[in-house]
């Protein structure tokens, strides 16, 4: 009964509760910062993506320089020094190749975002529709929509998603059909179950009662009504396409020339036997912080909506 | 009873298993790029592509119809329409034919006495209609021809060698067109002749095909056929029947993963137990928290990390290789690692779940032990969810992991499959992809049997 509870507490209500549950808890609050900052990074990230694309230059984060190699952070630099021009120049290092490591994370965040919404633009509305569809019309809709996603869900997840990627070829494209094509099936299966637990609530049958068509009731009614789900999908998928971005970048069938982060990986990979821990260990906090504050987030997210969600 | 259950369910796997093998098929036949040019390289000619279209059977349709695909015309439309290069080229692969005609130069082999399609994406700039002619000697024009409007084209019809095959009037907008046409006995090298009456023709895209009679010698059904003889093609990379790639890998991805999934199974549940076992204490949210981090740490790093600091610093275990047991420690512990995190997470929810229920509150009421509430009562009501679990996973054992294994060398199927989707070799991920996916079928319906048959409020479902 608490989806009528939801319904009858008023405009942005249930929204703004869930707002202060989330920013109340210190830790909660840490990370909904911590996603704030790489979502700013990410744009500053792709404005300078921008400008260098349309004024046709090399990028800074892309430029070779080889006097330059193998530079430790700046603080490092700095302890050894005390130059305070060693610490803002390169802060966090350079690679084998000269280029700074600040400058590619920062894209590679712009990549991880662009991977996380393209995906989920493709995955959502895929998942919402035919859940919708299914969970609401039921019998042969249904039975489509259930033999649909079961197909697609006895695919071999990871392997699966590679596959997509190499028979569309390299590049980002690939990654983004790859993961969108796979992920909506989790979306699918939690927006039916909502949609079948509302289709026969008093509200929807007064709507049908008033004569309204099944579409309006599914579009107007039931989807507002489950729009926390959405979100929660939302912020619990998001860490999971960055995750795999970074894996099929790594194996160098995604991002081409563009330092993703699962590039930086690779590339830093080898040169840690040569002793540049720098690359790796920055690249791997950034990925694990992002990755680990919408996990927290997401938890908490759901936590603060719907505690049964819990799976 | 039993035997009903066993039955409906069987059957509801069917369009399951249907559905893996078209999914599996159109993914790897319908939407990558030619398999012969990727085979055969960027400098191959024409007439080897088709060769080796012919002989894997890349021509044939599909999954139904009688058009086998050729070459023919291939890049003709853009670049080879007037060989002096005097093709007027309105937009990127839209050239115009002017009035009278057009001489294509095929550079390619038309069978005779064969049955053809000529399909063309056409428009009209002045409702022109067109004839087609095939025709033999580069179409040396011969006595003029009227086609009975009073129109007279420079093309002789009349030599037993050419044949003239009208299109219909053509529309404003670009419209498929499809001309058949039968080429003469007896000759073999032909070039077609497009003739254009009143006005222009705009062609954005032309291609021949071989038209035959039997509708369902297509490529899916060719490949179910294989299927059912357990023949999953030939790596392109060895020249090796892919079952026995197979065969060989499936033990290694067995060794490395059984242990990976035994031990990490009884550790995320001995960790859920003692959540449940402290649910409102620190530890709990201690443990879910460590749970959250540990999973959020990538896989890769992970491994890259494991293998600099154990194997390369310390030294504890080998890097790389597939010798002795000692091999597989690391990436025992490493898998184990990584899907702790996520294990751990969802059994606690399970363990959550049964101790909020009344039979542990008269348990404690009994005044039981918490060892034995949660070890003999809890443990065994969470068994069902904690099976299910695991037998999703269960195909992975056979299908591996595929960084652990290619990062540790370990000559197991996940390995095989990064190094078969590195070099493009499709018959092996393909081949992988599929007994993946069917394992998973499999095991689905084989443990929804077992708790059928543990427990009968199951088959009622």
């Amino acid at each position: 009964m608490e989806e009528q509870d939801i319904t009858t507490e008023g405009e942005g209500g249930v929204w703004r509760q869930a707002a202060l549950a989330l920013w109340s808890r210190p830790m909660i609050r840490a990370c909904l910062i911590i996603m704030l900052l790489f979502s700013l990074l990410a744009g500053y990230g792709e404005a300078v993506y921008q400008y260098y694309r349309h004024t046709d230059q090399t990028p800074t984060y892309q430029q070779l320089n080889l006097r330059e190699r193998y530079q430790p952070p700046g603080f490092v630099r700095f302890y050894s020094t005390r130059s305070a021009a060693d610490l803002f120049r390169h802060p966090l290092g350079t690679d084998n190749l000269g280029r700074d490591v600040a400058l590619r994370i920062v894209q590679g965040a712009r990549i991880a975002f662009q991977v996380g919404v393209v995906t989920s633009l493709i995955a959502i509305p895929l998942g919402v529709l035919l859940g919708c569809l299914g969970g609401y019309f039921g019998g042969r809709t249904d039975a489509l929509v259930v033999w649909l996603y079961s197909t697609v869900a006895s695919m071999p997840g990871l392997l699966f998603i590679l596959a997509i990627s190499v028979v569309v070829g390299k590049g980002l494209t690939g990654v983004y059909l790859g993961i969108g094509l796979t992920t909506w099936v989790g979306v699918c299966r939690l927006i039916r179950g909502e949609v079948i637990k509302h289709r026969d609530l008093p509200y929807v049958q007064a709507a049908r009662v008033m004569g309204h068509g099944p579409f309006y009731i599914l579009f107007r009614h039931i989807l507002p009504n489950i729009a926390h789900v959405i979100i929660i999908v939302f912020s619990l998928r998001f860490p999971a396409a960055i995750s795999t971005e970074v894996f099929i970048s790594f194996l160098g069938l995604g991002a081409q020339n563009e330092p993703s982060w699962g590039i930086m990986i690779n590339n830093a990979r080898l040169r840690l036997w040569q002793g540049m821990w720098w690359e790796l260990t920055f690249v791997t906090l950034a990925l694990f912080l992002l990755v680990l504050s919408f996990n927290l987030a997401g938890d908490a997210l759901r936590d603060a909506f719907d505690p049964r969600l819990r799976k | 009873m039993l035997l009903h259950y066993v039955i409906r369910r069987t059957l509801q796997m069917i369009p399951i298993v249907f559905g893996v093998i078209v999914l599996t098929f159109v993914l790897f036949h319908a939407v990558g790029g030619s398999p012969a040019s990727m085979a055969l390289g960027k400098n191959a000619t024409v007439r080897s592509l088709e060769e080796y279209d012919r002989q894997h059977g890349y021509d044939r349709p599909l999954f139904w119809g009688t058009l086998l695909k050729t070459r023919a015309l291939k890049g003709w439309v853009t670049s080879e329409f007037y060989p002096d290069g005097g093709a007027p080229v309105l937009e990127p692969g839209v050239t115009r034919v002017d009035s009278f005609c057009a001489d294509v130069d095929l550079h390619y082999l038309l069978k005779p006495d064969t049955d053809y399609v000529l399909r063309m994406v056409v428009r009209s700039t002045n409702g022109a209609s067109a004839a087609l002619m095939v025709c033999q000697n580069n179409g040396v024009p011969g006595e003029p021809h009227d086609f009975g409007d009073g129109s007279a084209q420079w093309y002789t019809v009349s030599d037993p060698d050419y044949a003239a095959y009208p299109l219909p009037p053509l529309s404003a907008q670009f419209r498929r067109e499809d001309v058949a046409f039968h080429t003469a006995p007896e000759t073999d090298e032909r070039d077609l002749l497009l003739i254009v009456k009143e006005g222009a023709a705009d062609i954005r895209e032309a291609v021949i095909f071989e038209k035959t009679s039997d509708p369902w010698n297509s490529q899916f059904l060719s490949y179910l056929k294989r299927l059912s003889r357990f023949d999953l093609g030939v790596s392109s990379d060895t020249q090796e029947r892919v079952t026995s790639i197979l065969k060989r890998g499936a033990w290694p991805s067995l060794v490395l993963n059984v242990p990976i999934l035994v031990g990490g199974t009884l550790l995320a549940v001995l960790m859920a137990l003692l959540c449940a076992w402290r649910r409102d204490h620190a530890m709990d949210r201690i443990m879910v928290l460590a749970a959250t981090v540990l999973m959020s740490v990538n896989y890769i790093v992970w491994i890259v990390a494991g293998q600099y600091f154990f194997a390369y610093r310390l030294g504890w275990f080998p890097i790389w290789g597939f010798e002795s047991w000692r091999y597989l420690l690391l990436p025992v512990f490493i898998g184990i690692a990584t899907g702790l995190g996520r294990d751990v997470r969802f059994y606690r929810t399970v363990m959550l779940e049964e101790v909020a229920k009344d039979y542990v509150k008269t348990a404690e009421a009994k005044g039981l032990g918490a060892g034995r509430i949660l070890f003999r009562h809890v443990l065994k009501n969470a068994l069902p969810p904690i099976i299910t679990n695991v037998s999703l996973s269960l195909p992975f054992l056979f299908t591996g992991s595929l960084l652990l294994e290619s990062f540790f060398g370990i000559p197991g199927l996940g390995g095989l499959s990064v190094n078969a989707i590195n070099s493009s070799d499709m018959a092996v991920v393909q081949a992988v992809v599929l007994i993946g996916a069917l394992l998973y079928v499999v095991i689905n319906l084989l443990t929804d049997v077992c708790y059928a048959l543990v427990d009968p409020r199951v088959r009622l479902r």
